[in-house]
């Protein structure tokens, strides 16, 4: 196994009102690889993402790039450079891009600033290099404004726009949920392959479990602000052990599968909710599989 | 045979736009019979909600209906006129939007936004608003002391189903949901709709239910309606679909594409081996 490019150790997050958002999280990404971080609303999965881009800092543990601890970083050169190798990729293909500016501006700006071994015309071939590479036609969108793209290709453009730099850590929380079905698992195709090409460690966030399997090979499941079952993605999704993650599959639309087929799901959500919040431990289950132990007395 | 609860024949909807009209909604006819749930799929931009805006009149200009007929338990409903209007909707037919957070007033405690509605229709004795607003609360699971809360102390599945309590408040014959549940997570979209559907069976009221997940459809809905550019071009069953083409129904390729791409969770599952059947 390769050494982790960005990795937490026991990186916790309480906001001054009291609520924990983290609690002792452990994540490690590597490089042509991607983890899953999946979770609810409030399960603390965006403010992850807040901490390792360094929007917010952690209230205790540290965050690790390459080894070195970054977790006080500052400095306008050192975040700078910080800021150039994580990039983040937002769930929102309409906010994430300015209405104002033509697609060519988006990609052009970014090379500006951090590829100052560019002139005018080496940014221009890069420019519709990198739209190739996120699967756009580059003579008939460079010069289009964001309302004149689909959901689907405004977000292959902040996938462009993320690229440019040449970034070691791409964040993507929630990429595709505001996205149609149908185009979903072309842009997760997407994502896989440029990872796996360009060698960069991917951080998926999402709230739907089934997409997981289609972009990382890691997975980790965070409920309440911390991981109750981690590992790789087809042991957690074929053989999970904690009954939240139970719950979670079993909410996946299951297409052709009548509801009622699957007993009521209402009648046992708020029963696990509350056996996952109380006390216990990661445990090794399996092959790098880990599961926090619960207190099944909790649910009667 | 009795006549079912909506027919819509022939429906269009038109957009006025500077460079002349544009067509959502393309000569769509369907019937939807009491206590059924249908289910609209369709893209961005297929006419879906075009097409529920204009069965609830709802569609204000540059939407303008411009053929077609609709038919709820016998009343022609586009020619109601505006006080007509106010009355029926509500009472024969409610929506239920995709964002509940903008649905509700922020400003208002739900009592209040409840009293308006039950006021609007001409219930004003207090005793009966407030026993009825708690009933409504306790049919979607939420404890009536929270009649005094503002929408901000809800979550977002709680405030989806407030707008549900207060959509079945009247008891209509029909209730569109507009994406009722695609701002949510999965868990709360599953106990959400497993409610209405546990509502549906007790009060008998029927759905349209309008989103792009067909794969929710499928197993939430008696019947399928597949949208393409302001078409209706597959009418099915979830089974028909499922069964797969040639097997009777799901026989538009587009509808094929849909479920194609719907992500299996477990990809060994048949429906993720017919590769060939995805649209080029």
């Amino acid at each position: 196994m390769t050494t982790p490019v960005l990795q937490t150790e026991k990186l916790s997050m309480v906001f001054p009102n009291g609520n924990k958002a983290l609690d002792a999280v452990d994540l490690s990404l590597h490089p042509g690889r991607a983890l899953a971080l999946v979770g609810e609303s409030g399960s603390g999965k965006s403010t992850c993402a807040k901490l390792l881009t360094h929007m917010l800092r952690p209230t205790s543990g540290r965050i690790l790039f390459q080894g070195r601890d970054i977790t006080g970083l500052s400095g306008r050169r050192e975040l700078l450079e910080y800021r150039r190798v994580v990039q983040m990729v937002f769930q929102d293909p309409f906010a994430a891009l300015n209405p104002a500016h033509t697609v060519a501006h988006h990609l052009a700006r970014p090379l500006a600033l951090h590829r100052p071994d560019l002139d005018r015309a080496g940014r221009g071939a890069e420019v519709r290099a990198l739209l190739t590479q996120v699967e756009l036609d580059a003579d008939s969108l460079l010069h289009r404004f964001p309302h004149e793209l689909s959901g689907g290709q405004r977000q292959r453009v902040s996938l462009a726009r993320a690229l440019a730099v040449n970034p070691a850590v791409i964040i993507a929380d929630e990429p595709t949920s505001m996205l149609d079905v149908s185009i979903r698992l072309s842009v997760l195709d997407t994502l896989q392959r440029l990872k796996a090409e360009r060698d960069i460690a991917l951080l998926y966030i999402t709230h739907d479990i089934a997409t997981a399997r289609y972009v990382a090979e890691e997975t980790a499941v965070l409920f309440r602000g911390r991981v109750v079952e981690s590992g790789p993605t087809a042991a957690v999704i074929d053989g999970p052990r904690h009954p939240y993650t139970r719950l979670l599959l079993s909410a996946v639309p299951d297409a052709g599968r009548p509801f009622d087929a699957g007993g009521s799901l209402i009648s046992r959500a708020d029963a696990v909710r509350r056996l996952s919040e109380g006390p216990g431990d990661l445990v090794y289950v399996g092959p790098g599989h880990k599961a926090r132990t619960v207190d099944e007395r909790v649910a009667a | 045979m009795t006549a079912p609860l909506l027919q819509v024949r022939g429906l269009t909807v038109d957009y006025a736009t500077p460079q002349g009209a544009t067509r959502a909604v393309d000569g769509v006819s369907f019937d939807l019979g009491a206590g059924e749930v249908m289910g609209l799929a369709g893209e961005s931009g297929s006419g879906k909600s075009t097409l529920a805006f204009a069965i609830a009149r709802l569609h204000r200009p540059p939407a303008h209906v411009t053929g077609g007929q609709v038919t709820l338990a016998g009343t022609n409903v586009l020619a109601l006129g505006p006080k007509d209007l106010r009355q029926w909707r509500w009472r024969e037919v409610s929506v239920v939007l995709q964002s509940a957070m903008n649905a509700l007033n922020p400003v208002l405690r739900v009592s209040d936004q409840f009293r308006d509605m039950f006021r609007t229709h001409g219930i004003t004795n207090r005793a009966e608003v407030a026993e009825r607003s708690a009933g409504l609360l306790r049919l979607v699971g939420i404890s009536p002391d929270r009649l005094c809360d503002h929408p901000h102390q809800f979550s977002g599945g709680m405030r989806q189903r407030l707008v549900i309590a207060l959509a079945l408040a009247l008891k209509p014959k029909l209730v569109i949901m507009d994406e009722p549940t695609t701002a949510l997570d999965v868990v709360v979209q599953r106990e959400i709709l497993e409610q209405v559907a546990d509502l549906r069976r007790r009060l008998g009221f029927s759905v349209l239910f309008i989103t792009h997940d067909l794969a929710l459809i499928s197993q939430f809905c008696d019947r399928v309606g597949v949208m393409l550019q302001g078409r209706l071009v597959e009418l099915t069953t979830p089974a028909a679909i499922a069964a797969g083409e040639g097997k009777g129904g799901a026989n538009h390729p587009y509808t094929r594409s849909l479920w194609n791409s719907i992500p299996p969770l477990h990809p060994a599952e048949p429906v993720r081996a017919q590769p060939d059947l995805v649209m080029p």
